[in-house]
């Protein structure tokens, strides 16, 4: 099937009542995720996870993407409102947007965001249709010794590129890899670091362990923060039309946010928020008035706002074509992959057509519905805001409870909940991102199992996997992230930077989820 | 002081998480056993906390603690605190009183009325039940009195 053949397919999946509904469900639980602070998008799917098992594996999969990329329309309202980011991926967007506000032009910054993020989400879709095909027609080359160099290079690359200190990264995902390793050994079969304990056998559960590190690291913060309450602003169906002149302003950053935004997407690491701070700053140097940045500027708005989608886009392309995920939130999709019988990797898209072109075109799908639903309801979503903050945390930490309880009816997975939330917490307050953990812990096994079986390959000679191309090229791309920031610093020392000036009121979910 | 006492007990559960695994068969480079893979995690584990600790242990923070503030300690001790009473509750109480008491004590604990604590306490146990028990047949527990 080509790709055009494909996506139409796609498209006669997509549209079935049963997944236009789960994907309605979806951005609309995630618009809703991304506005609220305490729960962003990976603890909302995962705490959705355990409801997606009865159902076929393509609906699954298009509902919790749907939350994925809607909270990123969320994300963004709060921002250009009431200039607090609901994703980490708004952050930049709220430089510009919320300053539009207090000129009386949120309306404006609102339309440019959705249509942005509309037209970065369809380009993202030809992106994977095309990216995806052909990456998935590449990697049946792929051996042991190439998924081991992939898996490796994609950690090396999302400790350089996560933020914060490489060596935090590299902490977490030992952290990862070792928890990747408890349980039932796939191929002696010995039980390994399990304690006596029947369920350890099973190893560690992603859900719970994601569901800690997000939710309740994050609900614990909101209790520490006290009492607050948003201040809303209310804004009428007619102001959000932009005028002619701002629609020219933000077309071109559309356009290069949704390349920038998808491009990004494709490499391991926080890619919604990189892209977010790269496409400002492209906006920013080819504007012949960068001084109106930070004061108001469509562009500022465009652009990141379209990068994030694309991102989300880009994303999703190891998932789908070679079942790496890079990110938190595409774990939990291969997760949901893994849970309904579907063996990920790059014979996906010709094993089950249904479950690849039904998601990529649903994603086209999903982001019309958020351009029809966002805009004329922007006012309904943001009186969410208007819930008092700790009943939230409270109805958030309730959920992920009975939502881990629910993964195997085991108190272990609570209890696991319970530590990795305050881990998260502690993690938080340190600044330390946990994405490297989490992706980490689903990428450990494969690690594992690829290693041993290439060893076994190359009669136990290690430099002999270097021999092979493609693993001698992904492995030399993992040094060199890893070695050329210091490198670089090394050899042209930057000079000392007076202190920034004071930051706008910006307070985001904490660490970067997608 | 918290970077250092975090390092300080990760390296301790890596150094046991190394013994364990040289406990385990390493087999050969050719044939790896089931320790070969834990060992080399737990050996790339041991020396990044130690470069870890090491660079905190300097003075020179690798991570920027943002304290806790003193009058926010209590609402983050009792979160905490509730969460691991809910799982230790769970298998005695049943899942519906352990959820009343878990998000009434939190919703008072966070600054809410008795009242209020207690109406939406009840009502988050009751709705939460009903979804996961009886909508999306979770066997939730029903505690030692009920069973």
């Amino acid at each position: 099937m080509g790709p055009l053949d494909g996506l139409v397919y796609g498209f006669s999946v997509a549209l079935e009542p049963t997944n236009l509904f789960a994907c309605f469900l979806g951005v609309l639980i995630g618009t809703i995720v991304g506005i609220l602070p305490g729960i962003g998008p990976v603890g909302a799917m995962a705490l959705l996870l355990p409801s997606t098992f009865t159902l076929q594996p393509a609906t699954a999969l298009i509902m919790l993407a749907g939350i994925y990329y809607g909270s990123m329309y969320g994300g963004s309202t709060t921002s250009i409102l009431v200039n607090v980011p609901g994703e980490a991926s708004s952050v930049v967007t709220a430089l510009d947007g919320y300053q539009m506000t207090r000129k009386g032009r949120a309306g404006a910054a609102l339309a440019v965001s959705a249509v942005g993020s509309f037209v970065a989400g369809s380009v993202g879709v030809v992106g994977i249709v095309l990216a995806a095909s052909w990456l998935a027609d590449q990697a049946l080359r792929f051996g042991p010794p190439e998924y081991f160099a992939l898996a490796l290079t994609g950690l090396l690359l999302l400790s350089r590129l996560s933020g914060g200190s490489v060596i935090h990264a590299f902490v977490m995902v030992a952290i990862g890899l070792a928890l990747g390793t408890v349980g039932m050994d796939s191929i002696s079969a010995m039980r390994r670091f399990t304690f006596g304990s029947t369920q350890l056998s099973q190893g560690v559960e992603l859900v719970p362990v994601i569901m800690g590190l997000y939710g309740v690291a994050e609900v614990m913060l909101i209790a520490e923060s006290g009492l607050r309450k948003a201040r809303i602003v209310t804004v009428r169906l007619r102001e959000l039309l932009p005028t002619r002149a701002e629609w020219r302003l933000s077309s071109w950053p559309i356009a290069r946010g949704s390349v920038v935004g998808f491009l990004t997407g494709l490499v391991p690491g926080p890619a919604s928020v990189l892209a977010t701070f790269i496409a400002y700053a492209l906006e920013r140097k080819v504007s012949k008035t960068p001084e109106r940045f930070g004061q108001g500027a469509i562009e500022g708005v465009a652009g990141p706002e379209a990068a994030n989608n694309g991102a989300t886009a880009g994303a999703m392309v190891p998932l789908l074509s070679l079942g790496i995920p890079f990110s938190p939130a595409t774990a939990i999709l291969l997760g949901a992959l893994v849970i309904t019988g579907i063996q990920p990797g790059p014979l996906l898209i010709s094993q089950r057509p249904e479950v690849f072109w039904g998601v990529v075109a649903s994603m086209y799908v999903g982001n019309a519905i958020l351009l029809v639903l966002n805009l004329p309801l922007v006012g309904l979503f943001v009186s969410v805001l208007r819930l008092p903050q700790h009943v939230l945390a409270t109805l958030v930490l309730l959920l992920c409870l009975v939502g881990a309880y629910s993964l195997n009816n085991s108190q272990l997975d609570l209890w696991v909940l319970v530590i990795f939330g305050i881990f998260g917490y502690g993690l938080r307050k340190l600044a330390i991102d946990p994405s490297p953990l989490v992706v980490a812990l689903v990428l450990g096994p494969m690690m594992e199992k690829t290693l041993r079986q290439a060893l076994f390959m190359e009669q136990g000679n290690i430099l002999a996997l270097a021999g092979r191309p493609i693993t001698l090229t992904l492995l030399l791309i993992g040094v060199v992230a890893l070695a050329a920031p210091p490198l670089v610093r090394w050899w042209r020392p930057v000079p000392p930077q007076p202190p920034a000036p004071p930051h706008p009121t910006l307070s985001p979910k904490g660490g970067e989820e997608a | 002081m918290i970077e250092r006492l975090l390092a300080v007990a990760l390296l301790a559960a890596g150094l046991v998480y190394l013994g364990s695994a040289w406990a385990l068969p390493l087999g050969s480079a050719a044939r790896p056993g089931a320790g070969f893979y834990p060992v080399a995690v737990g050996v790339f584990g041991a020396s990044v906390i130690l470069a870890w600790l090491a660079t905190a242990l300097r003075g020179t923070a690798t991570a920027h603690a943002v304290a806790v503030p003193a009058d926010a300690r209590g609402r983050v001790l009792i979160t905490a605190g509730l969460l691991a009473g809910f799982c230790l509750a769970l298998p005695w109480t049943g899942y519906f009183v352990a959820a009343f008491l878990f998000a009434g004590l939190l919703l008072r604990g966070l600054g809410s009325g008795w009242a209020t604590a207690l109406v939406i306490g009840a009502a988050s146990a009751l709705a939460s039940n009903y979804g996961f028990g009886v909508l999306l047949g979770v066997p939730l527990p029903r505690g030692v009195f009920l069973d």
